[in-house]
């Protein structure tokens, strides 16, 4: 099997090379994760004021950038925006591979790995994490089952098992249940990873109610942003379209709308929480932020105004967003801008102390944080699974071209046809 | 063909007429109308007031029984701290650290000097609370800890999967996580007094417990907590001034129900609404 793909793949030595060096950023990864696994989290710099870290980031950016999955399954199969059909299996594809990192980051976060079943045994219905929990594991099972007929279509599958293609056409049957239950689960969990710090009353910072909607927004402008960057930058690649104009001015469109709106959300968060308002605690906790740590610095210039205006701007504006390298700089910008902004909410709650005490004596100082080279370590592999998934998944898998493609032969259809009656009335 | 026959489908139907327009209009004003005139009649009137006042009664009944909260149970451990007793010598802090085999790093009981805002210097040693409605509890994704019926936070080490969400959530950062695997003792025994529970597993957190192994230990032999040393946290025992007092808040003869209801007292950030069981009595120069 190796042999046919060898034969049928030419290989070129640069994407030899590529691969080559995301095997070393994933040996690094499994290294470290296997220190992680004896020593325990001692191994982290960690500490019990800063409990939570580089790994959380890791984990929520991954799972925000994976909301294209959930958002353009939605716009294909529930709100049937039929030419987005070109792109509705980069958009589960990059769903699994991102929440399947996250996975992987959340593992080593754990302090006790070996009992991550739990959750789906010890119920607390009240904890915002346990929905959060039980949500991503559904969700990914909703993910491999959507996926599952994609795979079953690539040639190396097929070569084996001649009828997988019929198999993973009964599968996809029932795609559109697969992207209402999606829909469901994503909205629910993409929120609720907010909420995990929305709802602690005891860090001001964090206390609000506007961190769920900006969370989940911010993931869907994040994530649909991402599918279309990685479609341009795999166009550039190959130097072949495979999605049509009116597809990539939907795809930018559509993530520049939900980006503005939560631009406007962003800048009423700020108005009502920090300029027109002024409770003490929270008053108190920026001025310590922006005192010790670089936060208002990052949150102007990197969330606000890289990750999400100028992106904005250039998905917005047509002549702009048909130039590929400013839809490439968007997408690094956004991709920027939503990490920067996991890592700032994470870390801007831990860092300012809690004062507990009746007394007025400063004894609470700021906490800090800097990762270690393990925590590093692990995070440059997940990253090295991230692109390593998408380097041979894009070169493997029939990830463009339409969903029904295994209908047709082994040409790829021309997906700047408009569907045809007949395709349309089968899915109907 | 297929889109004309959705455009099709898609067209309008009929605007509704004057009449239904008037009609639903009406129906609407009169609902109104009637909604008020119904909720003036007596016997309707009375009923209400009547439902009303059940409802009352039930929430201040549930409100004197468990202080708004919280466990049903017959007892409700709690602990009272007299800051204007305590002269910060730290002997509750190494004693608990014996008991429960706590390092310094991971200390339950903590103690930190302070200040009045009048500039009266104090002493403030904080335990675990065991809030009744905890922040740390509700949080955790498994139930790995929960607020036991006699009022306790409990920590069950066997279930815990280590997400550390409950040290986030705790407004008092009285929880500390193993992040190794401890095999030494904590170093205060030979002083202080032997350790009486297994050291914690690596990949949990871990909080002060109010000793729940004494007063599990000490009820069924009828010892009483508060009183019965055997049954009394380590820390209220080794208090040289009687800063801490120990007992079922439930019990309005117990120590701290009668140091409650004779000395000023405060618990710690009440406007959070944690409705914790650890009350302060307020050290001098401080207004409450």
């Amino acid at each position: 099997m190796i042999r046919a793909i060898r034969n049928e793949y030419s290989r070129s030595p640069v994407f030899v090379i590529w691969v080559g060096l995301l095997t070393l950023m994933l040996i690094v990864g499994l290294v470290s994760g296997i220190i992680v696994l004896v020593n325990g989290l001692d191994v982290t710099n960690l500490t019990n004021q800063v409990p939570w870290g580089l790994w959380i980031t890791v984990d929520l950016s991954s799972i925000a950038l994976g909301a294209g999955a959930f958002s353009l399954s939605a716009m294909v199969y529930i709100f049937r925006v039929e030419r987005l059909r070109s792109i509705a299996r980069i958009a589960v594809f990059t769903g699994l591979i991102g929440y399947t990192g996250a996975m992987l980051a959340l593992l080593m976060d754990i302090g006790r790995p070996d009992r991550f079943w739990h959750p789906m045994v010890y119920w607390n219905v009240h904890s915002v994490l346990w929905e959060i929990t039980i949500c991503v594991m559904l969700y990914s099972t909703v993910l491999i089952l959507e996926f599952a007929p994609v795979l079953f279509d690539s040639a190396p599958v097929r070569r084996i098992f001649p009828g997988a293609p019929r198999v993973g056409h009964v599968i996809h049957k029932f795609a559109p249940v697969g992207a209402v239950i999606g829909l469901g689960l994503s909205l629910l969990h993409q929120s609720s990873l907010g909420a995990t710090y929305g709802v602690l009353v005891a860090r001001p910072i964090w206390f609000k109610p506007s961190l769920p909607v900006m969370f989940i927004m911010s993931a869907v402008a994040a994530g649909v942003t991402f599918v279309l960057g990685i479609t341009v930058l795999y166009e550039n690649i190959t130097r072949r379209r495979h999605i049509s104009v009116q597809v990539r001015n939907i795809l930018g469109v559509v993530a520049g709308i939900v980006l503005a709106l939560y631009l406007y959300l962003n800048l009423w968060d700020f108005l009502a929480t920090s300029y027109y308002s002024h409770l003490p605690a929270r008053v108190e906790s920026l001025e310590l932020l922006n005192r010790f740590a670089p936060y208002g610095t990052t949150y102007w210039l990197v969330e606000i105004l890289m990750g999400a205006l100028i992106p904005v701007v250039i998905l917005l504006v047509p002549a702009l967003r048909k130039r590929d390298g400013l839809i490439l700089v968007a997408m690094a910008f956004v991709i920027l801008g939503v990490i920067v902004n996991r890592w700032n909410v994470t870390l801007s709650g831990l860092i300012v102390p809690m004062d507990w005490s009746p007394g007025v004596a400063e004894t609470f100082s700021i906490n800090a944080y800097r990762p270690s080279w393990i925590e590093w370590g692990v995070g440059a592999g997940v990253l090295g699974y991230i692109l390593m998934a998408y380097s041979l998944g894009l070169r493997f898998l029939p990830l463009y071209g339409g969903d029904d493609h295994h209908d047709e032969e082994e040409s790829i259809p021309e997906p700047e046809n408009p569907s045809s009656p007949e395709r349309s009335a089968a899915t109907a | 063909m297929n889109k004309n026959s959705n455009h099709e489908n898609q067209n309008h139907s009929e605007f509704l007429t004057r009449g239904e327009f008037m009609a639903m209009m009406a129906t609407a004003g009169v609902s109104v109308a009637v909604a008020a005139a119904v909720s003036e009649v007596d016997v309707l009137r009375d009923l209400i007031e009547k439902e009303v006042q059940i409802d009352l009664q039930g929430a201040i009944e549930e409100e004197e029984m468990y202080g708004g909260h919280g466990p049903s149970g017959k007892h409700r451990w709690g602990m009272v701290i007299n800051l204007s007793k305590c002269i910060g010598c730290q002997y509750c802090v190494y004693a608990c650290q014996a008991v429960n085999n706590v390092t310094d790093e991971m200390r339950w009981n903590v103690y930190k000097p302070d200040v009045t805002e009048t500039g009266v210097e104090f002493h403030m040693t904080r335990p675990c609370l065991h809030c009744q409605d905890a922040p740390c509890t509700s949080v955790c994704p498994v139930q790995a800890t929960y607020v036991r019926e006699d009022g306790l936070v409990i920590m069950d080490y066997d279930i815990c999967i280590g997400c550390r969400y409950c040290q986030v959530a705790c407004p008092y950062g009285a929880r500390s996580f193993n992040w190794k695997q401890r095999t030494e003792d904590s170093g205060y025994q030979e002083e202080w007094g032997a350790a009486e529970v297994d050291i914690r597993p690596r990949g949990v957190p871990e909080k002060c417990t109010f000793c729940v192994h004494r007063i599990d230990r000490g009820l069924p032999q009828g010892r009483v907590p508060g009183i019965d040393p055997q049954a009394t946290p380590a820390c209220v025992n080794i208090c040289p001034v009687d800063a801490r007092i120990f007992g079922d808040l439930n019990d309005p003869n117990s120590p701290v129900s009668q140091a409650i209801a004779n000395n000023p007292t405060f618990r710690l950030r009440e406007d959070l609404g944690t409705e914790p069981n650890v009350y302060y009595i307020p050290p001098e120069g401080m207004a409450i």
